[in-house]
């Protein structure tokens, strides 16, 4: 009913390959855009530079490893290094005088050739045995960044981020790295919703169900997990040059440890491999669960004067914050964007509960 | 109420519009003759009790300072909070407090100094430093909000380096020192004042990295005995330092020629043993104890009045008596505001002025004489070496300073390059 949906399956294929097939899905898309291109004059700024940008920005993140985990099915726990190296690259590249869109591609660029070098390794081994490569290269591009003073920018190891401009936006005040990230971020989750409907995602999803099967109906498994090495690093680069020039403004070796990484994985797995929408869910739960559990306790203790120690003030959101991540996966195993689809295949019928599907 | 996901997902999305709640009353309540100071502080991922024993130290000498009646009227409301020494939360944490009002942040986390650090210039909002973040931000002409209000690492390295001299009868010359430091931009900071004074006083300097975190040196420690080394600096924080120690005194080296920077305390001593390490040297910023006056006083006006802010032990032991110290030194930075604007308004800029004119203050003894000027932000770059007698910290100095000449050149030249391409 609030679907409007009464059981007629499509007429015609253009109905069929539109990228949200029900009118509900749509209208609910172009609501939340609208709000999203509202938000800095309808809520207080502290959201949307504490909570909004970081959200945007890490989901770009999110659906770059989401295109190698859930889409080609190899795990990566270095990405966070990815994201550095297009960190760095795109910074040195604006300090010495690139535009801030050129460097953007440049830092792109260098994840994705030094990605795919460690990506290599996928074509020899698989699952535990790929997740230490790429935790090799964690470690070996954090300690390259630390030890080479023409990288990190000296003993201060904090290179600060030029003033630059976007398409002729200067990127500065609150609004404008709001702005051109959720622009970057519009065109990242068109790309990655379609990449799934061409022949490269399904290729990508032969390789991830099964590379013999995929060699043998033809799919290159070679070229393709090179291939989807490639594409996401070079994602990871672009967002990485879009966090040090939208949100962080200084960047530090300490910003691409192997913290990042996890979250990261968590935030994919969370919010549910191989889902767009998901890879927004999980970023929304893991960045900021800690920090509202953090304010709840905070609250509890200042106004309703629930008297606990410093110690357990402070690990007391810890706790809660891996009981929800715990109870999510319990409760949940595929993610939140399954949570979500429940939810609507459950509208969908209302308020009948055993309609067909 | 059954476990269910609808009540979960019920409750979650409750819980998560009721936490924004504290944030719309603060708003509300922005009232005035109040000084909001937000100390988002890392309490749980790598600096831990150092943090704790450090809060403590500010909360219970702003509490006594507002039961005297605040800082020329004006009352002192402190906001904590965690942000575990991850970014995006101290950014979120940094925002917050600008919305709220807050005229200094304290986030006493180098990583996360660093990060703020252009935006505190943006925003005009102080920040206080201390012992953390941009060692070059002693240099207030580049970074006017920005306040280390201590010595920083260079200074410390560079009077551990003059006091071996002195005890070495005036020259360092053909001598060794090691230099044990934990693998990260924190630990080789000092290298490049140690190799200027190296090249100045003629003595050998061996580096000997040991990777973060630092729980496992045992490789290090014995190379560094077989470097003979007359004196030996090790520069870590947190677990390290503790691992550091241990290794120093498996390896036989003389503990009276083992020194640390101001990361070093009575409870790392609990940890490694408090005989074994007797001797143990120490940059020290201010005294620890409880003789000092404002000690004596938090403990009759605030612990023994019940309203301590942690356990009453730690009052007194190094980390609280900084806090102690940072603490008095930012409400003196407002009870200056007050004095040259009594009536406001409450802005970054209002503190500012405050803090910049900080003048010979001690903190009724317990730190050195402190000025700090609108180009010197580090307060004269004093302090003294103490060494750790099985029960406590002795001084073997007095207050004195040294090589400031050199730790100057090195903070100009990276503020210099920080004014040519950090704006």
């Amino acid at each position: 009913m609030i679907y409007r949906r009464a059981g007629i399956s499509f007429t015609r294929y253009q109905d069929e390959r539109r990228l949200w097939k029900l009118p509900t899905d749509r209208w609910a898309v172009i609501v939340i855009f609208a709000l999203l291109l509202v938000a800095p004059f309808l809520v207080d700024r502290l959201f949307v530079v504490g909570y909004l940008l970081p959200l945007i920005i890490w989901s770009m993140a999110a659906m770059g490893l989401n295109l190698l985990m859930g889409g080609a099915g190899q795990i990566h726990l270095g990405y966070g290094a990815v994201i550095g190296i297009g960190a760095y690259a795109s910074v040195h590249a604006m300090r010495a005088g690139l535009p801030f869109e050129l460097a953007m591609i440049v830092g792109g660029l260098a994840s994705a050739a030094i990605g795919v070098v460690f990506g290599a390794a996928a074509l020899r081994v698989k699952g535990l045995y790929l997740a230490m490569a790429t935790l090799a290269m964690q470690y070996i591009v954090d300690f390259v960044i630390v030890q080479v003073p023409a990288i990190s920018g000296g003993t201060q190891a904090a290179l600060s981020v030029p003033r630059t401009s976007f398409l002729g936006i200067a990127i500065q005040g609150d609004r404008a790295p709001y702005y051109v990230a959720l622009a970057l971020c519009a065109v990242l989750t068109l790309f990655m919703l379609n990449v799934r409907r061409t022949s490269f995602g399904r290729a990508l999803a032969a390789v991830r169900e099964k590379d013999y099967a995929a060699s043998i109906i033809g799919v290159d498994p070679f070229r393709y997990k090179l291939l989807a090495f490639w594409v996401s690093s070079f994602i990871g680069g672009m967002t990485g040059a879009v966090l040090a020039v939208c949100y962080y403004r200084t960047i530090s070796p300490d910003q691409f440890h192997l913290d990042l990484s996890i979250q990261l994985v968590a935030m994919v797995i969370v919010g549910g491999l191989g889902s767009v929408l998901g890879g927004f869910l999980g970023v929304g739960l893991i960045l900021f669960a800690p920090i509202v559990l953090n304010q709840l306790i905070g609250l509890a203790a200042d106004q309703f004067g629930v008297a606990i120690p410093t110690d357990l003030r402070a690990h007391l959101p810890l706790m809660l914050y891996g009981g929800l991540i715990m109870g999510f996966l319990l409760l949940e195993p595929l993610g939140l964007a399954k949570i979500y689809s429940n939810i609507r295949n459950y509208l969908l019928v209302w308020p009948f509960r055993h309609a067909r599907q | 109420m059954s476990l269910t996901r609808r009540n979960i997902l019920t409750g979650a999305a409750v819980a998560a519009l009721a936490s924004q709640l504290p944030l719309r009353v603060a708003l509300a309540q922005g009232g005035d003759k109040v000084v909001r100071i937000a100390m988002p502080m890392d309490f749980t991922k790598v600096y831990t009790f150092v943090t704790a024993e450090y809060n403590q130290g500010q909360r219970d000498y702003i509490t006594m300072m507002n039961q005297r009646g605040g800082m020329g009227g004006y009352t002192i409301a402190v906001d904590i909070s965690d942000h575990a020494n991850d970014q995006p939360r101290a950014i979120e944490a940094y925002e917050r407090a600008k919305s709220q009002g807050a005229v200094l942040v304290d986030p006493l986390s180098t990583p996360v100094a660093r990060a703020l650090t252009p935006r505190a210039l943006e925003d005009k909002l102080n920040m206080v430093t201390a012992f953390s973040g941009r060692s070059d931000a002693a240099d207030g002409t580049v970074f006017p909000y920005v306040f280390p209000l201590s010595p920083n690492y260079w200074t410390q390295a560079g009077l551990l380096i003059e006091y071996f001299k002195q005890q070495d009868g005036g020259s360092l010359d053909g001598k060794t020192i090691c230099f044990v430091h934990i693998d990260t931009p924190f630990g080789k900071e000092p290298l490049p004042v140690l190799e200027a004074l190296a090249a100045k006083e003629g003595f050998k300097l061996q580096a000997f990295p040991y990777t973060p975190p630092g729980n496992d040196q045992s490789a290090i420690w014995p190379q560094v005995r077989r470097a003979r080394p007359d004196w030996t600096m090790f520069w870590g924080a947190g677990v390290g330092q503790t691992v550091a120690l241990t290794e120093a005194a498996r390896n036989g080296l003389d503990m009276g020629r083992v020194c640390s920077s101001v990361w070093l305390s009575e409870s790392d001593m609990d940890v490694v043993g408090r005989d074994q390490t007797v001797g143990v040297l120490k940059f020290e910023p201010c005294v620890s104890g409880r003789e000092p006056k404002v000690i004596q006083d938090i403990l009759t006006e605030v612990v023994g009045a019940g309203k301590g802010a942690g356990p009453e032990d730690k009052v007194g032991t190094s980390y609280y008596n900084y806090g102690v110290m940072l603490a008095a030194l930012m409400l003196e930075g407002v009870r200056r505001a007050a004095e040259i604007a009594p009536d406001g308004p409450v802005t970054g800029e209002w503190l500012n002025a405050g803090l910049n004119s900080i003048t010979e203050f001690t903190a009724e003894g317990l730190i050195p004489p402190t000025t700090i000027t609108p180009e010197d932000h580090q307060g004269g770059g004093m302090g003294r070496v103490a060494r750790w007698n099985g029960e406590v910290f002795e001084p073997m100095t007095d207050w004195f300073s040294a090589n400031q000449d050199v730790v100057w050149d090195e903070v100009r030249k990276y503020s210099s390059e920080f004014a040519k391409t950090g704006q």
